[in-house]
């Protein structure tokens, strides 16, 4: 569609310097990725090369990666999350094991995962990088594909009969109703997801499969092996360099596209939807209108027909489902027969039996984190939502601090171990750091909801700063809270395995818990009979406590907090 | 197509039409409604008895439990291509402009670019919005958008042009006007679509408007009436001896 918007007449500037701005920033791409690939290195060489130089490429590569990714788990959620609002049947597959997945310790099943698409390429240097990917993918797919149900499970009923007795179906079913409608829930969710793919970017790219360890050039790998030598000045650089990225993504690219989104909000009234101000000013490039009339915008239409057709087949055909649905099964087939495998052919190992008081350990720390994350989350986000004007950057400090990987705090750890925190306090400081944002910004999506004709009945009601916090804010966000607490806690066992055990200058650093033995059978005994058990000792916990704690509190809060009457 | 005692042709018959919900309770009929052509039918009754149900079966937008749509001697399968529907919460796309909802029906029957653009423009004059094609439905009234609604439906120039109490969610003052305006459109030679069905709840805008009135009963929705209005001259002044007679009568009917 195009936008008139921008051929506003009157005011002429000078588009020279948005065009040159346009043209060196393309050539530096270009740069990039020719010096990129210029410095790729054998993907089973020991050790990277730390040179700060070298900085720019590694990430570049590491955005390439989280980017196609990206692309995959985006269209995995369209087509899994419109299956499962469409057909009821689906929605009983989908929505149980999208619910055990999410929750499930992802960072525990990266070595089968590895295992299968190195086997499957014979450990060429693709077969490790569609490991790396897939790993990603793994850390961005599930809230997407929720966003994209729950947006179209809230399509106002109408509106969807009206777009059937219109006769939109196929592609323009895609384009007109479905992409839009999901649009600025997908916005929101890919916040979180570009945030965990850069928080599990260490843990994507060095990989291990028993004795075998593969490294692959990029960001990730360039902070793990700083802080493993202990270079710490290497260690900030490359942070600078993360910080630098995703405060640049988020002016450049979320901040923008947050703009561009309300106009697909089911709003009764409002503003004229506004065009986001980096695209006002690029548009004044006569560079970037050319690109967009010539390239972009029919490519993108091109694009959006194909994707409209490729998920509308895939939903539309049983024979695809099933296809799509056949990789995983045999991986999982292949999980059971190797765990079988293990435990039969070999004697029991005597790990085993401390297993259940390490997870009984792990599960107080959890615990702990996500009722923190809590107490902490509420207040905070009452606060942002008392004063609009903060939402914004709020959401920016927030995007930014939770792609910061956990192994770069181990530094600091490391410091406030030797003033005499002591071990537990660092693992509960580390997880926490991992879970407290994925509360506070559900709490603060859900606060974004709430009507302003509520907040202004309660101030006519005379209802005091702290009686508008009890009776309308915290009511009002509890379903976020929850679904917050939710992700958190499923969050909270990836930080077990990240945070009970750390590797930092040398010196191995370790509490008692179930992440911390799976990771030392892992990487130092390689006892596998412990890495299966205590995966499957943590699953079963995971899935009990959803179904007995989370599921109907979860049910209880909404259906009683729901903000609709 | 058969003839009909008023000797309009029928444009579009429900036979033994049923609805139930979960599969136990029934909701809907078993009822036959005719609808002819050129009429301007009214569908009125309390809440519970089916009568937007009634109307997404006719418009193709809901399978009956039992019992069939025919249009023309054709059995209806799917949605009704016949047929245009206008919304009670007016169901507007918020991501499209004025002139995009309306010409959207068109782009999905693949009616070419500028073709669409013309048909879209000659509606949103006719309905009285011309001026904002551009604007999107946040910046309009509530009675701007239905305009938009009923201009997006006309658009596709049906048959039978199917509306959901739409004037419910608007003012008194915006209803009347809105009632007027549908009324003289459905006299217009620029209108193409000359049979209307309209499901209401209020006996005084049903009296109003209609060729015919069929009063539903609730629980389950079945007819209680079909009231013949075509003897009542236009236009029908509100408290009007003719009128109030006919209005107390159908009070009666409901009562």
């Amino acid at each position: 569609m195009p936008h008139d918007a921008t051929r506003r007449p009157g005011r002429k500037r000078s588009s020279l310097p948005v065009d040159a701005g346009v043209v060196a920033a393309l050539l530096g791409l270009v740069a990039l990725a020719v010096f990129a690939s210029a410095s790729l290195r054998p993907h089973d060489a020991p050790a990277l090369e730390l040179r700060p130089a070298l900085l720019p490429a590694y990430l570049a590569l590491s955005l390439l990666r989280l980017l196609a990714a990206y692309i995959f788990a985006l269209l995995a959620a369209l087509a899994v999350g419109h299956a499962a609002a469409r057909s009821p049947a689906a929605r009983r597959v989908v929505l149980p094991v999208l619910d055990v997945l999410q929750s499930v310790p992802i960072l525990g099943f990266f070595p089968v995962a590895v295992a299968f698409f190195i086997r499957v390429t014979a450990g060429s240097a693709l077969g490790v990088e569609a490991a790396a990917v897939f790993l990603i993918f793994t850390c961005m797919f599930w809230n997407l594909a929720f966003g994209v149900y729950e947006s179209l499970a809230t399509l106002p009923e109408d509106v969807g009969l009206a777009a059937r007795q219109l006769g939109l179906r196929g592609a323009a079913r895609w384009s007109r109703l479905v992409l839009p409608a999901v649009f600025p829930n997908l916005v929101y969710n890919s916040l979180l997801s570009w945030a965990n793919g850069f928080y599990f970017l260490i843990a994507s790219e060095i990989i291990a499969v028993g004795p075998a360890r593969y490294t692959l050039p990029g960001l990730g790998s360039y902070l793990a092996q700083s802080v493993v030598v202990g270079r710490y000045d290497q260690t900030v650089a490359a942070l600078l360099c993360l910080l630098a990225v995703t405060a640049a993504m988020h002016l450049l690219v979320w901040g923008p596209l947050e703009t561009y989104a309300e106009r697909f909000h089911f709003d009764e009234s409002g503003d004229r939807p506004q065009v986001p101000r980096v695209a006002r000013v690029l548009m004044r490039s006569q560079v970037v209108r050319g690109l967009l009339g010539r390239v972009v915008v029919p490519g993108a239409e091109a694009g959006f027909r194909l994707a409209g057709r490729t998920l509308d087949a895939i939903a539309s055909r049983r024979g695809l489902q099933a296809a799509v649905a056949l990789p995983p099964l045999v991986l999982a087939a292949l999980a059971v027969r190797h765990g079988y495998h293990t435990f039969v052919d070999a004697p029991l190992s005597p790990a085993l039996l401390a297993l259940p008081g390490d997870l009984l350990l792990s599960l107080l720390r959890v615990g702990f984190g996500v009722g923190a994350s809590a107490l902490l989350a509420v207040p905070l986000a009452a606060l942002v939502a008392s004063r609009p004007r903060l939402r914004t950057p709020a959401l920016a400090v927030i995007q930014v601090a939770a792609s910061v990987p956990a192994a770069a705090f181990f530094p600091l750890i490391v410091a406030l171990v030797a003033r005499g925190l002591g071990l537990e306090g660092a693992a509960l400081l580390l997880s926490l750091s991992t879970m407290f944002w994925y509360v506070l910004f559900n709490v603060m999506g859900a606060a974004a909801t709430i009507p302003r004709e509520m907040n202004e009945a309660a101030r006519s009601l005379g209802l005091s700063r702290l009686g508008r916090l009890r009776h309308v804010f915290v009511p009002a966000v509890l379903p976020g809270l929850v679904t917050g607490c939710l992700t958190a806690w499923g969050a909270g066992w990836n930080a077990m395995i990240l945070c009970e055990y750390l590797v930092v200058d040398g010196r191995t650093y370790a509490v008692r818990g179930i992440g911390a033995s799976l990771d030392r059978a892992t990487y130092e005994v390689a006892d596998p009979q412990v890495v299966a058990a205590s995966l499957a000792l943590m699953v079963t916990l995971i899935v009990a406590v959803n179904r007995a704690f989370w599921a109907p509190l979860y049910q209880r809060v909404t259906t009683r907090y729901k903000l609709d009457a | 197509m058969s003839g009909s005692a008023d000797g309009r042709e029928v444009l579009l018959r429900a036979q033994q039409v049923e609805q139930f919900y979960d599969r136990r309770i029934r909701i809907l009929g078993p009822l036959d409604l005719d609808v002819h052509d050129g009429e301007f039918l009214t569908l009125v009754g309390p809440s519970g008895c089916g009568k937007s149900t009634l109307l997404r079966i006719v418009a193709g937008l809901l399978e009956p439990t039992a019992g069939s749509i025919e249009i023309g001697g054709v059995p209806l399968v799917g949605v009704n291509r016949d047929a245009a529907m206008v919304f009670q919460s007016f169901a507007l796309f918020p991501w499209m402009s004025v002139v995009e909802n309306v010409a959207l029906g068109l782009e999905a029957r693949g009616m070419p670019p500028l073709e669409r653009l013309k048909r879209a423009e000659k509606y949103i004059d006719l309905v009285g919005l011309s001026g904002y094609e551009r604007a999107f439905p946040k910046e309009l009234s509530r009675g701007m958008k239905q305009l938009v609604g009923l201009a997006r439906a006309l658009a596709l120039e049906p048959e039978l042009l199917c509306m959901d109490e739409p004037f419910s969610a608007l003012d008194v003052l915006t209803a009347r006007a809105m009632r007027d305006l549908v009324l003289d459109l459905w006299q217009s030679p620029a209108v193409k679509t000359k049979s209307i069905l309209l499901v209401t709840h209020s006996i005084e805008e049903a009296v109003a408007l209609s060729d015919r009135v069929v009063v539903l009963r609730a629980n389950p929705g079945r007819i209680a009436e079909v009231v013949d209005l075509t003897g009542l001259a236009r236009p029908r002044r509100p408290g009007s001896a003719e009128v109030s007679e006919v209005v107390d009568r159908m009070y009666g009917l409901l009562a």
